[in-house]
């Protein structure tokens, strides 16, 4: 970013804004389809014929749709942890892709807070779970996880929402001084009418610090309450005290590989190799391997706890795990997210831009095994063989599957075509300020 | 006396609006807004301001929200008609968790609108002597005088390195 000059920022960044081609509008068009397909085709056929035509049978009554949620809120974290947790720590790198990791985080919950709504055999009366006065005297339990999870994850979308937008504010007055016509109102209006003014950045910059102070505990507290919905369950292989911590590495494992995935095709489609550096690139496969190692410990000891409690049903269910019906399954994941991470130790690897996407796109289906493992395995042996029984995801669960990627692939493609996808204001803070040269003479 | 007009100074190097902003400091005038497109935390050290009200509003927001969820979940408990045997009637352990949320949720609330209402946002005409380059690339400050003040004011700014002052009205 150092040759970057100052008043080049604008129009550098400002550089995916441009009309898009053919090509993107095609790749929108199909993902919208996907999408289409996905909620609006499949999702009304199931909640026409129940639960039971996507697979849902005892024993596992948690299937692809709660995998999905668990993935796509990990996803979610590396978004708050590079925009938030690294802002207070002053860490320069992160301005670059700051912006993109918040889209990808408000996308993913977004996505996710949709699926126990489709996991719900009447989707229709989801808001039974919000506590309010009504004629059937019933009211959610505020012991429950359930309930835990709803006020995570609401606080977690509105607090990373409106993180989002205080950095956007700025961002859209330059945009609302560089358009004219229907997108100069339009961004006027998200803008608040910002002048920048001394009174306006002296606020602003409080509470910036402050929303990224508030959003960083959410980082540790929502993957945490989401693993206490499995284990404050009784089941072998959910009940466990290291699912917190254990969550939330592989929370942010999974959405350090997602902005990698989506970052090095943004890089290399808008030539953005002067603001988004490798530096960067490197900086994020070096987090990635530490994620790789706090998973890789997580899934050596979690064996272990098995082993050495005694208990024959916590046994069995890792024995399970490992050689029975979804090992192949298990040990991909194992590949996936300790093995294909480690590859970045070697400086060649982390700095190949190609070799970054490969090596994000593994972790990603590793991410995703890794919870199918957890969720649908330890469920598929409980603790009488006469219940045990398999399942495998069918065409119902891998559409709406398909048509969750497909909705957050769309938002991310339609994001960086009409916001800014790079801080503008945090680029320019970075970047050498105009000072006047001493060739220059004054007016006077 | 209340000023309603004054004189806009049209900077593009930072160095400049600096020295301009001490400058007219020391001279006394009264300096309305100073325009830039990024944070400068040097100019709310040459103009003095105390620390951000959010701060306070932030805080106390929190707490609001913190109560207000732990409240919430007293009333569902005391509310509910069926009788759960066994388990404490107001279970705080848990809560915990609860009025956490709460609190987040309260203070990030908070802290959003206090910024934006605290910054004079939003607002349907744009602030006096606003330019849209201050948006971009340029600084401005925006200084109160009348007009036996003007021509003084006006020689400060182009001798601070101002490209262009403007005369602006409120």
């Amino acid at each position: 970013m150092a040759e970057l000059q100052f008043h080049e920022v604008d129009k550098e960044v400002l550089k995916t804004l441009r009309p898009g081609g053919r090509t993107y509008w095609i790749s929108v068009i199909l993902l919208f389809l996907g999408a289409f397909y996905g909620y609006f085709v499949v999702w009304p056929y199931q909640i026409l014929t129940g639960l039971g035509s996507a697979g849902y049978r005892p024993p596992v009554m948690w299937g692809a749709y709660l995998v999905n949620f668990v993935f796509w809120i990990g996803i979610g974290h590396a978004g708050t942890l590079i925009s938030a947790i690294l802002f207070l720590f002053r860490a320069r790198f992160r301005t670059s892709i700051s912006r993109s990791a918040e889209a990808m985080t408000i996308f993913a919950v977004f996505i996710a807070s949709l699926f126990p709504i489709i996991h719900l055999g009447r989707p229709w009366v989801f808001y039974w779970i919000i506590p309010y006065p009504n004629e059937r005297f019933l009211w959610p339990d505020f012991e429950s996880p359930l309930i835990f999870d709803f006020l995570a994850v609401s606080t977690y979308f509105t607090a990373s929402l409106l993180f989002w937008f205080t950095g956007l504010v700025p961002d859209f007055a330059t945009l609302r001084a560089r358009t004219t016509g229907f997108r100069k109102k339009i961004y006027g209006f998200f803008s608040l009418s910002w002048s920048g003014t001394d009174r306006q950045w002296h606020h602003y910059g409080m509470s910036y610090l402050l929303l990224a102070a508030l959003c960083t505990p959410l980082v540790i507290s929502v993957h945490s309450v989401v693993s206490w919905d499995f284990a404050l369950a009784i089941i072998p292989g959910y009940h466990s005290t290291i699912f917190p911590p254990y969550f939330v590495a592989g929370a942010i494992h999974s959405g350090l590989a997602m902005v990698l995935t989506l970052l090095v095709p943004l890089r290399w489609i808008f030539h953005f190799e002067s603001i988004i550096s490798m530096d960067t690139l490197e900086k994020v496969a070096k987090t990635a391997v530490l994620m790789a190692m706090a998973v890789g410990y997580a899934y050596v000891v979690e064996p272990f706890i098995a082993w050495y409690s005694g208990n024959v049903f916590e046994r069995q269910t890792f024995l399970f795990r490992m050689v029975g019906y979804y090992s192949p399954l298990f040990w991909v994941m194992c590949f996936c997210n300790v093995i294909a991470p480690a590859f970045f130790f070697i400086k060649k690897i982390r700095t190949t831009p190609l070799l970054l996407f490969v090596i994000g796109i593994l972790i990603n289906i590793g991410m995703w095994l890794e919870r199918f493992v957890i969720i649908c395995g330890s469920m598929a042996r409980d603790y009488l063989p006469y219940a045990w029984g398999n399942y495998w995801p069918n065409w119902v669960d891998w559409s709406i599957t398909f048509g969750s990627f497909c909705l957050f692939f769309l938002l991310f493609l339609l994001f960086i075509k009409f916001l800014p996808a790079i801080a503008i204001t945090e680029v320019k803070a970075e970047v050498t300020p105009p000072v006047r040269p001493k060739e220059e003479p004054y007016a006077a | 006396m209340p000023h309603d007009e004054g004189l806009v100074g049209i900077f593009s190097y930072v160095d400049d609006l600096l020295k301009a902003l001490e400058r007219l400091k020391q001279a006394g005038y009264r300096i309305e807004n100073v325009y830039t497109p990024l944070h400068l935390p040097e100019v709310e050290d040459i103009l003095g301001k105390k620390p951000s009200v959010v701060r306070l509003i932030t805080l106390l927001g929190g707490i609001c929200g913190g109560l207000s969820t732990v409240g919430l979940a007293v009333y569902a408990h005391l509310s509910f008609s069926l009788i759960t045997s066994g388990k404490p009637v107001l279970p705080w352990v848990p809560w915990v968790i609860v009025c956490f949320e709460g609190t987040i949720l309260g203070a990030v609330l908070s802290s959003m609108v206090a910024w934006v209402v605290k910054g004079g946002m939003p607002r349907l005409r744009s602030v006096p002597g606003y330019d849209p380059a201050f948006s971009q690339d340029r600084f401005g400050i925006l200084v109160a005088c009348t007009g036996s003040e003007q021509e003084q004011v006006r020689t400060l700014l182009t001798e601070a390195g101002a490209g262009e002052v403007r005369h602006a009205a409120w």
